[in-house]
């Protein structure tokens, strides 16, 4: 590792115009996060023809910059209004809108920021020195490995769903059955598509996570009788988050970080289950279990932290081997094709420079994002203030705007609108969403995994003695699941002495 | 509740009228160009959309603005059937998988029903094992795979039937293997396939060279053969499948086509442009970054190709055992 | 109303989950490898809908009397009639969307949401908050973002 190189690399992140984009990528990237169903992908696809007139750095800079922003803004609406616009943003709402009841958004605003600097950071640290053997290790995972990553990220969520089990795991199924819609890769077959092209790709579970959180959470809220259409008239709080809450959140959040960074590293949905599952670390070991889910900071930073950077985690893969892992990084390895940046091993190797220039624009992106998001904390809180009334309507309009933007049918409309009803009535009768929308985003993942495991095992004792990985993933699984009957017979003797 | 219902009835009419506002007479183009990428961004088709039209602004011919529509889902069909709609300003990109839907009983939809308008690119496929596979040559694969067709996982994507699974099998055929003993598993992904590739997953896989080109240059992995005529002139070191006696050709070819009736002078417009736009040095440097080599037909060139392409991937789709 | 309400959750969940085997049941069969291959998964995870969805039903059974704050909410006809009117529109929104086009729909849309939660009297800020936010997001989408609406 040579000194030089990094320095030059610093310098040309710091040359005005790589500030420029750099900010600019920051800004629109918060802004695309914030709206529901856009996302990153959308983001970096829109500047495409942008990029073109650049220099490749620049470029790589502007891409990686949009990216972290649209993560640093996607729990902006989590926090405030419920409505988390994708996956890896749900954990957000769990504590995050409680504290917004109990008029703390600006805190749980700012202090969602730093977490989101500290794990981005952490996982800055963690790609210059892991990023190869990483890469490497990665490579490890196949059918069986996969399979039970998934198995265990269920379990560690059904589990979340303390005292409903049976609810958790009835909403779990129905999410994998969701995933079985659309065709079966491994034999072509066209299943649950009722003849409709639009369905033979399966159901986006973006559309799914709009409908049943935006949608269902207009309609709860139009129903309740404090509604009044005048404004909530919250107190807002203060911006800034105070001492003893920062006390609360620092340990979550280092220990949330490397959870990130690794999973991220992982192709698929790293981001989703990255925070679910430092989520559910975090309440099993936490001091104050009863108190998340009704606005506990650490419940809030842990799964911010672990999505940050799981996002730098993710580029690992992309950039060392030009394998990208999720839609986002596919679509940034197309732009970076176009300008004539080749990831892979060899752009390690033959320009470091481009790298290094890479990591520390990060460095400069995540201070900047958070000095952004910060100063954007006012303008935001401001939604609270909308009457309902005004804001509800544009809550709508979004979400189907969203929603069009990612199929460009309207079948996802009355997808949209039927997760929706379901989402009010899962609410209203304590049904929990969490599993159901992890189910769908690992199930189809899960399934092709289970039918590859199949055809290269034997039987499926061999899945679970696979590899080292497969043993721990599985006792990890178990583990999880028994936790809970532990947890009650360990409280039970301790009652009875 | 009143003034809810007029809004309604106000809908509705409105939805009735709406179709046939739009029937003045003049030259084409009369407003924004769109080509269809029926892919999510990200992938070929939504690349080669963005090159198409990054040319053709550079290039000028067309004074209207160019935008690339996203219509992803069902293998590109629903592109399509958007297309079908639509009138000469719009166009969208195809590939093999326009013919090989329809012999595989997955949609009605065949390309007689549009307008061919050109060919745009080809990129070769080839077959790749890790380098310590221990198998050197693309023969040596085969008859591995003669002797016992269950000894190797073949990995291919994006699904059954697509031209990396097909061109495998078209190699398979032509050496005397049936192609129904093999271990196929598919990916959703080239890049998921070089993960489990490299980790050791699967043993061999059939994909495009540009998927496999950047681990064959840092020497992770070993080409056998590829499915161009001749060598080609980025890769002199890899040997066709022709010279290894597997008498084969296979383009995996995308090209463009505008929705059904069309004018002549809309086509004759249409070749203008393209051909055009083929020439621009931004269209020359994106097919060398995505390692694609240039195929350009015109739309009469394209007509036949395609009737030839039909007859070809017919013969292929049958002996794949993929037709019930 | 509300002990209704209840039980229809699992009991739509079992109906669902017998409609979906018998969709299984009638897959096509795989022509390449197993048969049977894409039925194994979905199989596994009918039973699974099958066997909780009837695990909650009892459950619910046991409690059918438990206070719940939210349903007694939304077992009224007042609230049936504010769900469906606004499903309603947003149906009709999805029906028109491709006819008419983006801004057209939506400003139908908003102007019915908004004239229909705010009242008539309020007539100037529905109008107003309708036009900007149409207008605004289909700048923003088209132009800003070029995202091609109809």
């Amino acid at each position: 590792m040579d000194v030089n190189i990094i320095l030059d690399g610093l310098w040309t992140a710091l040359q005005p115009a790589n500030l420029l984009w750099l900010l600019l990528g920051a800004v629109l990237g918060t802004i695309v996060g914030i709206l529901p169903g856009l996302g990153a992908a959308t983001g970096v696809a829109v500047l495409i023809p942008l990029t073109f007139g650049m220099e490749p750095v620049s470029a790589l800079i502007l891409m990686a910059a949009i990216y972290y922003g649209a993560l640093f803004g996607g729990s902006r609406s989590s926090i405030l209004i419920n409505t988390p616009g994708d996956g890896s943003s749900i954990a957000a709402t769990f504590d995050g809108y409680p504290m917004t009841k109990k008029g703390l958004a600006g805190q749980a605003m700012s202090i969602a920021a730093m977490a989101s600097l500290i794990g981005g950071v952490m996982a800055i640290f963690g790609f210059i020195f892991l990023a190869i053997p990483l890469a490497n290790f990665a490579l490890n995972f196949g059918p069986a490995e996969f399979l039970l990553l998934f198995l265990f990220a269920l379990s560690a969520v059904v589990t979340l769903s303390q005292g409903n089990i049976i609810k958790g795991f009835l909403t779990m199924f129905l999410g994998l059955g969701i995933s079985t819609i659309g065709v079966d890769l491994q034999s072509g077959v066209h299943r649950f598509t009722f003849g409709l092209p639009h369905l033979t790709d399966g159901i986006n579970f973006i559309v799914i996570i709009i409908g049943i959180y935006a949608i269902g959470e207009v309609l709860y809220n139009l129903l309740k009788p404090q509604y009044s259409g005048k404004s909530n008239g919250q107190d807002i709080g203060s911006k800034w988050f105070t001492k003893e809450q920062w006390k609360r959140s620092l340990a979550p959040i280092i220990r949330s970080g490397p959870i990130g960074f690794f999973l991220g590293v992982l192709p698929g949905s790293g981001g989703t289950i990255a925070s679910l599952l430092s989520y559910s670390t975090e309440k099993q070991i936490s001091k104050n279990k009863d108190e998340f889910g009704k606005g506990a900071v650490e419940g809030l930073v842990a799964p911010e932290s672990a999505n940050s950077a799981s996002a730098v985690g993710s580029l690992i893969p992309m950039l060392t081997m030009g394998i990208p892992g999720s839609g986002t990084t596919a679509v940034m390895l197309g732009a970076l094709v176009m300008i004539g940046i080749t990831p892979g091993p060899l752009l390690f190797e033959n320009s470091p420079d481009t790298i290094w220039t890479l990591i520390n624009s990060m460095f400069i992106g995540n201070i900047i994002l958070v000095i952004i998001n910060i100063l954007m904390v006012g303008m935001l809180v401001k939604i609270l203030k909308t009457p309902p009334n005004v804001l509800y309507p544009i809550v709508l309009i979004l979400s189907f705007l969203g929603a069009y933007t990612l199929g460009y049918s309207t079948i996802d409309f009355y997808i949209l609108i039927i997760a929706g009803v379901i989402g009010l009535l899962m609410r209203i009768l304590n049904y929990p969403v969490v599993p159901l929308i992890l189910a769908l985003i690992v199930g189809g993942d899960m399934e092709q995994n289970f039918q590859r495991a199949m055809i290269v095992y034997d039987s499926p004792m061999d899945i679970l003695f696979a590899s080292p990985i497969a043993i721990v993933l599985a006792l990890l699984t178990v583990l999880s699941l028994c936790y809970p009957l532990i947890a009650k017979v360990f409280k039970r003797r301790k009652a009875v002495k | 509740m009143k003034r809810l219902c007029l809004l309604f009835i106000g809908c509705i009419l409105l939805a009735g009228c709406s179709e046939n506002t739009s029937e003045g007479k003049g030259t084409f183009p009369e407003k924004n160009i769109e080509i269809i990428a029926p892919a999510s961004p990200g992938g070929g088709w939504d690349r080669t959309a963005r090159s198409a039209q990054r040319a053709m602004n550079a290039d000028g011919t067309v004074e209207e603005d160019i935008t690339v529509v996203n219509k992803p889902g069902g293998g590109g069909e629903v592109g399509w059937q958007y297309l079908m709609q639509q009138d000469a300003h719009f166009a969208a990109l195809n590939s093999s998988l326009l013919i090989t839907g329809p012999l595989l009983g997955q949609t009605e939809l065949t390309h007689e029903e549009f307008t061919p308008l050109a060919m745009l690119s080809t990129e070769w496929l080839a077959v790749a094992v890790r380098e310590d596979a221990g198998i050197d040559s693309g023969t040596e694969l085969l008859e591995q795979l003669k002797e016992d067709p269950k000894s190797l996982v073949i990995g291919v994507s994006p699904s059954l039937g697509s031209g990396n699974h097909l061109a495998f099998v078209q190699a398979v055929i032509e050496y005397g293997i049936d192609p129904t003993e093999l271990q196929f598993l598919v990916y959703s992904s080239g890049g998921d396939i070089m993960n489990a590739l490299l980790g050791g997953h699967i043993d061999v896989t059939s994909n495009s060279l540009s998927d496999l080109s950047e681990q064959y240059l840092a020497g992770e992995v070993d080409i056998l053969a590829v499915t161009s005529p001749e060598r080609l002139d980025a890769f002199p070191d890899i040997p066709t499948w022709k010279e290894q006696g597997i008498d084969m050709e296979f383009p995996h070819w995308r090209g463009i086509m505008g929705p059904p009736g069309m004018s002549e002078e809309e086509i004759a417009s249409w070749d203008l442009y393209l051909s055009e736009m083929v020439e621009t040095e931004e269209w020359q440097t994106d097919l060398e970054n995505n390692n694609l080599e240039e195929f350009y037909m015109n739309s009469e060139e394209t007509k036949e190709f395609l009737q030839d392409q039909n007859e070809f991937f017919e013969g292929i789709v049958e002996d794949s055992g993929l037709t019930p | 109303m509300q002990v209704a309400i209840r039980y229809a959750m699992p009991v739509m969940f079992i109906i669902g989950s017998v409609i979906y085997g018998t969709m299984i049941i009638q897959l096509d069969p795989a022509t390449l490898g197993n048969p049977d291959g894409p039925k194994f998964f979905p199989l596994f995870v009918c039973a699974g809908l099958l066997v909780f969805s009837i695990a909650d039903l009892v459950n619910v059974r046991k409690q059918i009397y438990a206070k719940n704050k939210d349903l007694e909410l939304i077992a009224q006809l007042k609230s049936f009639k504010l769900i469906a009117i606004i499903i309603g529109i947003c149906v009709i929104y999805t029906l028109i969307f491709e006819h008419v086009g983006y801004l057209i729909a939506t400003i139908l849309f908003m102007g019915a949401l908004m004239f229909y939660l705010n009242g008539m009297k309020k007539w100037l800020l529905n109008v107003v908050v309708t036009l900007v936010v149409s207008v605004s997001t289909w700048y923003g989408f088209t132009e800003l973002l070029q995202i091609s609406l109809p």
